[in-house]
């Protein structure tokens, strides 16, 4: 095993560690079990828009409308059609698949900064739709009355509803099925085709790659795992409402990602876990916490640009 | 039989007109030298055939088949592959996984979501082949973007030869290196050239490379073709020699 | 009916006028200079709310002048302090920075001047209707079209006849030659982020005007701005303005017959321009 990736695995290993044991020494440091599995929820949501950021070099700024597709899948689903948490998290997973499906073609040929632009424009378009059909969404108050249901196995119940640590478990089964994938796809022909993308777009497609369509897919599989994200955030809430599809929550998710470190693996979920913690104290204490977010995300981008994870392999490296 | 067959193509950006009504046949197993003064319209004429660009006017054929409006990514798969004046690779891969890249699509594996350890295994031994062939097998694990410029360059052609073209399309290949690294690649391409049969169509300001490797010489001035024929025929060309190579030689 | 629909026609035009002064603000911006200005919101709430307190000393006039100057200088000093920074960097850095600066800006209004809405006075003579006809027509919405209009027709006035316009528009097409042709690009760029604010600080003193004050005021107004460019043509100043106004008008339309599609129909009119132009009604091919 060469060095790169010795380390690769030991960073696997320890954050599988911490992942694991987390309900058991999270409140010893003065978290509770919720905030725990917030980190794990944002935390995939970011590693989700990473597959794109960091592995295909695409900038998408409207990730938050797939998060919120998701959720309001669960939910809905739920609330009106099958009282079951599985069901609806497949439901809500390929809601906000299909439609990432969907708008791709309509983006896939722009870049950079349009690329960036266009997401975010289109994302809207669902937090529209969230925020006036009252009569199904709940507008802007938000869609209630609903929860997420015990498991099911057959042979035993797992009560996710009541048992905060049983939840947080299946949040994390979920999370290792997700990161797993994506951790495959990324050693794939096609995923070395996307980080080809990323290091020489023109290039790649002299190499016959057809750029576009594998952006475009790219895009689509990013969206899936970023829904399956919403589907659990709803069912963290109990509650969905449309600022889960607004564009100001798809920067947050960009800002996780950037402050882990977009060049690696685990780095989004470092991001997720500082910004999720540092948001949660700010508005316990200020009234005002929204300019320290402001303010945050430009002493990242001042001084952070590689993230946490890009400065640590930096020292490691020299 | 042409492999390549370019028909009278012209490309023109707003009021300049950058290629002029250019046609060249190339032959199987030929290697062809594109040569002319700076801003003769060479490289565009390449992007011509790759489909960097789309003509205004004229028509591209290859093996038989016009491909005159056909993507980039289709033409790599028709058997075009090319190098650019600019190196590009992937700078921080490392060369065996420049190579890989279009060693996969080559074999079909684009978008396949795993290998089998056969898969795997074939893709493994053509990379080292690749590798040994061009002498960047002590490389392999050095990150591309590293490496020096000569180096960059192999990288950069080998991926192209990768992709087991039929036509191979040089620009420049010997751009900014010194004489060894010059001579070097000079060999690589003879090599390729003489024991794969390779096609290839090269741009080349390095005269003593153009002489040395060309079967037939093209020549472009302004955007049009100046002369045509063997080496022999362009050195003794005198519209040739008063309007690039004097001006070369002075 | 008909003057329902009139009204609401002539109202979208308004309305696209607001997004096409902003979207032209932030074109400019992007263009020359590769960044998406996510604070474009917010200097406009800042233009609308700095108008609000130097109406009492210098009148409405004065703060009609006066304060898309400030905001502009704001907008100066942002630039030079943390835009500029992060030119030739990935694109993404400057997003996340501004996006940053959204949040103060917002939060900072909300701070200073309050969170609840302000009454803003406009003088009684501009709010009278014109005819009880066409009631629709106030003074004072005639009066912001009019605005707007000169304010467009001066900004292609200054790009197309000052040595600064047609430097900037030489440095969107080719900002390497521009500079190598002895052009200072820095502060180039710097004027032409102000020239974009100004702008901005303009779209806000007469919305403040027609929509009251509130901190949300510039985020509300952004994403139809984003629509208009992307509509109208990515790179193309002329196609920003067309695509504010159209997007505007189709809004207006739209009021009356579904009035709850009324923000969704401008992102409908994005995706069917993006199917059948991927670059916008007058964007050209190639340009990014």
């Amino acid at each position: 095993m060469n060095p790169i990736d010795y380390n690769k695995y030991t960073a696997t290993v320890i954050v599988w560690l911490l992942l694991l044991t987390m309900p058991f020494w999270l409140p010893a440091i003065g978290g509770y079990s919720e905030l725990g599995t917030r980190v794990v929820v944002l935390g995939l949501a970011a590693m989700s828009l990473n597959f794109l950021l960091g592995y295909t070099g695409v900038l998408s700024f409207g990730h938050a409308a797939y998060f919120g597709l998701g959720a309001y899948g669960v939910g809905l689903t739920i609330r009106y059609l099958v009282p079951s948490t599985g069901v609806g998290i497949v439901a809500g997973t390929l809601i906000g698949t299909i439609a990432g499906a969907i708008i791709g073609p309509m983006i896939v040929r722009l870049r950079g900064v349009y690329f960036a632009m266009v997401t975010i424009a289109f994302g809207q378009v669902f937090f529209f739709i969230a925020f006036r059909w009252h009569s199904v969404t709940g507008g802007d108050d938000g869609l209630t009355d609903w929860s997420r249901m015990p498991i099911n196995l057959g042979f035993t119940t797992i009560d996710i509803q009541h048992d905060a640590r049983a939840f947080y478990y299946l949040v994390l089964v979920v999370f290792a099925i997700a990161v797993g994938a994506m951790a495959w796809i990324l050693r794939s022909p096609f995923g070395r085709t996307l980080i080809a993308i990323r290091e020489n777009e023109r290039r790649a497609r002299f190499l016959g790659i057809p750029v576009d369509q594998h952006i475009w897919i790219a895009w689509t599989i990013s969206c899936c795992f970023v829904s399956v994200a919403g589907a659990l955030y709803a069912l963290l809430n109990n509650f969905v409402d449309p600022r889960a599809l607004y564009w100001t929550q798809s920067g947050d998710f960009v800002i996780m990602a950037v402050l882990g470190g977009m060049r690696s693996f685990w780095g989004p979920l470092l991001g997720a876990a500082i910004f999720v913690v540092l948001q949660d104290y700010l508005s316990s204490q200020t009234q005002n916490w929204m300019s320290f977010v402001g303010l945050f995300f430009v002493l990242v981008v001042l001084f952070f640009p590689r993230g946490v994870l890009g400065i640590i392999k930096r020292k490691v490296a020299s | 039989m042409s492999l390549l067959r370019v028909e009278n193509v012209s490309k023109q950006f707003g009021s300049l007109i950058a290629v002029n009504g250019v046609s060249m046949n190339v032959e199987p197993g030929e290697l062809r030298a594109v040569i002319g003064p700076n801003g003769a319209g060479k490289t565009t004429f390449f992007n011509l055939i790759s489909g960097f660009l789309t003509p205004t006017a004229g028509r591209v054929t290859f093996d038989n088949e016009d491909i005159t409006h056909m993507l980039p990514a289709r033409r790599v798969w028709k058997g075009i592959a090319r190098t650019f004046q600019i190196t590009e690779v992937f700078p921080e891969l490392s060369v065996r996984e420049n190579l890989r890249v279009p060693v996969e699509v080559a074999a079909g594996h684009r978008l396949s979501p795993w290998l089998s350890a056969d898969d795997d295994g074939e893709i493994r031994a053509r990379v080292t082949d690749l590798m040994d062939m061009s002498g960047l097998a002590d490389k392999a694990d050095r990150l591309v973007g590293e490496l020096s410029h000569g180096d960059q360059r192999a990288t950069e052609i080998m991926m192209a030869l990768a992709l087991k073209p039929r036509l191979l399309l040089l620009d420049e290949p010997t751009a900014g290196m010194g004489d060894q690294e010059t001579y070097d690649i000079a060999q690589l391409i003879r090599k390729l050239h003489k024991d794969q049969s390779l096609t290839i169509v090269l741009i080349e300001h390095d005269m003593r490379v153009v002489f040395h490797l060309a079967d037939r010489i093209m020549v472009l001035a302004e955007g049009a073709m100046l002369a045509e024929g063997t080496p022999k025929e362009i050195a003794a060309n005198e519209t040739v020699q008063a309007a690039y190579l004097g001006k070369a030689a002075a | 009916m008909t003057q329902l629909i009139l009204f609401n026609v002539f109202n979208g035009l308004i309305v696209g006028a607001f997004y096409a002064l902003m979207a032209l603000g932030l074109s400019l911006i992007m263009n020359l200079s590769g960044v998406i200005n996510f604070a474009h919101g917010g200097f406009l709430a800042v233009g609308a709310y700095l108008a609000y307190s130097l109406i009492p000393y210098i009148g409405f006039w004065g703060g009609l002048i006066v304060a898309p100057f400030l905001t502009a200088f704001i907008g100066l000093i942002v630039e030079r302090v943390l835009i500029r920074r992060l030119y030739g960097r990935d694109p993404l850095y400057s997003l996340l920075l501004t996006f940053g600066l959204a949040f103060m800006f917002e939060d900072g209004t909300r701070f200073i001047w309050g969170a609840q809405s302000l009454p803003y006075q406009v003088p009684g003579w501009l709010l009278s209707p014109l005819s009880s006809e066409l009631f629709f027509l106030t003074g004072y919405r005639l009066f912001m079209v009019l605005i707007v209009a000169i304010a467009v027709i001066g900004l292609f006035l200054i790009l197309g006849r000052t040595r600064l316009g047609i430097r900037i528009r030489a440095g969107t097409l080719d900002l390497e030659t521009v500079s190598v042709l002895g052009v200072n690009v820095r502060i180039l760029r710097n004027l032409n982020f102000g020239l974009g604010i100004y702008l901005a600080g303009l779209a806000g003193v007469l919305a403040a005007g027609m929509l009251g004050l509130q901190p949300t005021i510039g985020s509300s107004l952004i994403m139809p701005s984003f629509v208009a460019i992307i509509v109208g043509g990515l790179g193309s100043l002329p196609g920003t303005l067309l695509g504010g106004l159209l997007i505007g008008v189709a809004s207006g339309i739209t009021t009356v017959f579904f009035p709850s599609a009324t923000e969704a129909v401008m992102y409908v009119m994005m995706a069917a321009v993006l199917l059948v132009r991927p670059h916008g009604l007058l964007g050209e091919e190639g340009r990014f």
